[in-house]
């Protein structure tokens, strides 16, 4: 049998095989863009380390990250900026946001020191503190067009700016990381849990999960009261109230 | 006695609190003078009549049916695509329940009202397409009809409508204040949910099967040895379009009801995921099917175009489209996307059941106005029964009677 015989004998058989190999090497990075850019971005160092998750099951927390007790995040990267965000707890204590005021680049900012505001569909805002000293050097555009990608991907897509640090050493003797970071968080989901209401804490017969807006839950007309109260930038006036 | 004594409160009645939302019976009746309550009753007071028209005078009377095209937009809409879009239930419940992503929990219960709704139409639908309805029961009890396609699908969508109506017993049972009703609905859940997937598998795919026993008559371009697989897998994305658009119409419709501690947005970008991945899967499915049966040059035929609108505009096209919306978080265009893709699996069910059928055939079926009529009574029906059910049961909203649950 001569080759072109062969090839139209089994051509349907290797069009279908062709397809089903196609199938599978496209399917892999659709896959991969669907599910956002943190699954393909991640620095260097981050990946010898392969991070996992770990603390308490509400709020996991990255074992690449330092954390502020501010509820925010840092994260060293290989280009020698801090890639900074807000973490998993901040995300759902404020409600759905209407944008995301971050400073400009250029900007100085101090560890501890107020540096960006959320602004939840309300109106109202809240600031938050950085963790780290710094220049800002990067903001994360996206999030002007999707603000919810801070709390929907708090760890990835959802970061907010990268700063050229100033005295990291210094900074991170003041952060948390690993177990310490754990532990903390242990203690901030025990404070929530000594304070929110029992039908947050279990859905019928499958154990529960927290939901979106916890500082609204605990205090529905002084929610930025309490969300204030809990970042560590409340005013005066909060915390008389 | 003092001027500033309290009035009593009118008593309430049973009724009152749970039928009438608390309101006097006058206040209730001004309360559903809305342009939707307008627009449903003048659909019902054309559409009840033309009901029993139907069952009074015959199929013969009232639909351009025939010999040749016994199978109408009865069959090819409200049933089975009535089916597919109520696919929700078990799709949302097994990713509760079975794959464990619970944040999805909040979507559960309206997903399994939306399927048991859309079943109960469906079959509603089926029986005024039967010629003796009455006989219903006849393959179920009596006479199995074993070898038959249609004995299967008979059982499980009997089963599966039991089935819903048993995993919507919780919020019946809040709402009615039967806590010890309410305890063994509630374990019963999962047990629910693992019956009613592999029912909705067995039946779903049956519906496609059906039309393995007439590959001469169903054009050869949507007839494959595949159906099945095709009409399960599109039942997937069916169910989960299905749940995006019903949850951001109910939030709209019923804002005094949702919870509003739930990111809706963010359920909504999950589930674009899933369809996406699931038509990008199917999309490539349907071309093996084109491929397996040689099908190319029919490509170039009339149907043949009708097939590309169906297949790339309708399957490959949303799914790259909610692929984008996802990775940018979009939930509007979200919802946009996944109401193209509920209209996609319609025009799909419709081609199999009814436009490819009988393809070639010198007699071509076209609904008359009574057919279309019945059909769009049955949907407001079960969008009025949606709404009634939702403003009075903890639907929308879990937590609004959770007292009963804890107490």
């Amino acid at each position: 049998m001569i080759p072109h015989d062969i090839l139209t004998l089994y051509s349907a058989k290797m069009i279908e095989y062709g397809i089903a190999i196609l199938f599978l090497l496209l399917f892999i990075p659709f896959w991969k863009y669907v599910q956002g850019p943190s699954a393909a971005v991640v620095p260097a160092h981050a990946r010898v380390r392969q991070p996992a998750a770990t603390g308490a099951d509400w709020f996991p927390i990255p074992l690449d990250r330092l954390f502020h007790r501010g509820h925010a995040w840092a994260r060293p990267d290989a280009d020698g900026l801090v890639t900074v965000g807000l973490d998993g707890f901040a995300a759902k204590l404020v409600g759905p946001l209407a944008s995301v005021a971050l400073p400009q680049i250029g900007a100085a900012v101090g560890q501890g020191e107020r540096a960006w505001q959320l602004v939840a569909d309300d109106g109202r805002a809240v600031e938050m503190l950085s963790p780290l000293d710094g220049t800002i050097a990067e903001i994360n555009a996206d999030l002007a067009r999707s603000p919810g990608a801070a709390q929907l991907d708090p760890y990835g897509r959802g970061w907010l700016f990268r700063v050229r640090p100033q005295r990291l050493r210094a900074n991170s003797t003041n952060l948390l990381s690993g177990a310490m970071a754990r532990r903390w968080m242990d203690e901030v989901v025990a404070g929530l849990q000594r304070t929110l209401s029992p039908e947050l804490g279990a859905l019928a017969q499958d154990g529960g999960v927290p939901l979106a807006d916890i500082a609204r839950i605990i205090d529905p007309d002084n929610w930025d009261s309490v969300a204030r109260t809990h970042l560590l930038t409340e005013d005066k006036e909060d915390a008389n109230a | 006695m003092s001027s500033t004594a309290a009035r009593a409160l009118p008593s309430r009645t049973w009724v009152t609190d749970k039928i009438f939302l608390g309101l006097p019976f006058a206040e209730y009746l001004k309360s559903l003078a809305t342009p939707g309550s307008f627009v449903a009753g003048l659909i019902m007071a054309v559409g009840i009549p033309v009901i029993v028209y139907r069952f009074a005078y015959g199929l013969g009377a009232s639909t351009n049916l025939s010999q040749t095209n016994p199978w109408g937009i009865w069959i090819g809409f409200d049933m089975m695509a009535g089916v597919a879009l109520a696919a929700g239930g078990y799709t949302i419940a097994t990713s509760v329940y079975i794959f464990g992503l619970k944040e999805y929990h909040p979507i559960v219960r309206p997903a399994i009202l939306t399927g048991f709704l859309g079943y109960l139409f469906a079959v509603l639908g089926l029986c005024a397409d039967l010629g003796r309805p009455w006989n219903l029961p006849v393959p179920l009890f009596i006479s199995w009809g074993g070898p038959s396609v249609m004995f299967e699908i008979a059982w499980c969508v009997v089963l599966y409508l039991t089935v819903l109506g048993l995993e919507f017993l919780p919020p019946l049972f809040e709402w009615l204040r039967w806590k010890k009703a309410l305890v063994l609905a509630t374990k019963a859940t999962i047990g629910l949910t693992i019956v009613g997937v592999m029912l909705s598998t067995l039946h779903q795919s049956s519906l496609g099967g059906l039309f393995l026993m007439v590959p001469t008559k169903l054009h050869p371009l949507w007839y494959s040895p595949f159906i099945p697989a095709y009409f399960f897998i599109s039942s997937i994305a069916a169910g989960l379009s299905m749940v995006i658009v019903e949850s951001g119409l109910s939030h709209r419709a019923f804002k005094s009801r949702v919870d509003h501690h739930v990111n809706l947005d963010k359920l909504v970008v999950g589930l674009a995921r899933g369809a996406s991945i699931v038509l990008f899967a199917y999309f490539f499915l349907k071309l093996q099917g084109v491929v397996d049966g040689g099908r190319w040059a029919l490509l170039a035929t009339g149907y043949g175009c009708w097939y590309l609108v169906e297949v790339l505009g309708f399957v490959l096209l949303p799914s790259l489209v909610f692929a984008y919306a996802a990775r940018h978080a979009r939930a509007t265009l979200i919802r946009w996307t996944a109401a193209w893709t509920v209209l996609g699996i319609i025009i799909n069910r419709l081609n199999v059941s009814v436009i490819a059928l009988n393809w070639n055939s010198p007699d071509r079926y076209i609904p008359n106005w009574m057919e279309v009529m019945l059909s769009l009574t049955l949907v407001t029906l079960g969008v009025s029964a949606f709404r009634w059910i939702v403003n009075r049961m903890p639907v929308l909203n879990e937590h609004e009677l959770s007292g009963i649950r804890e107490s």
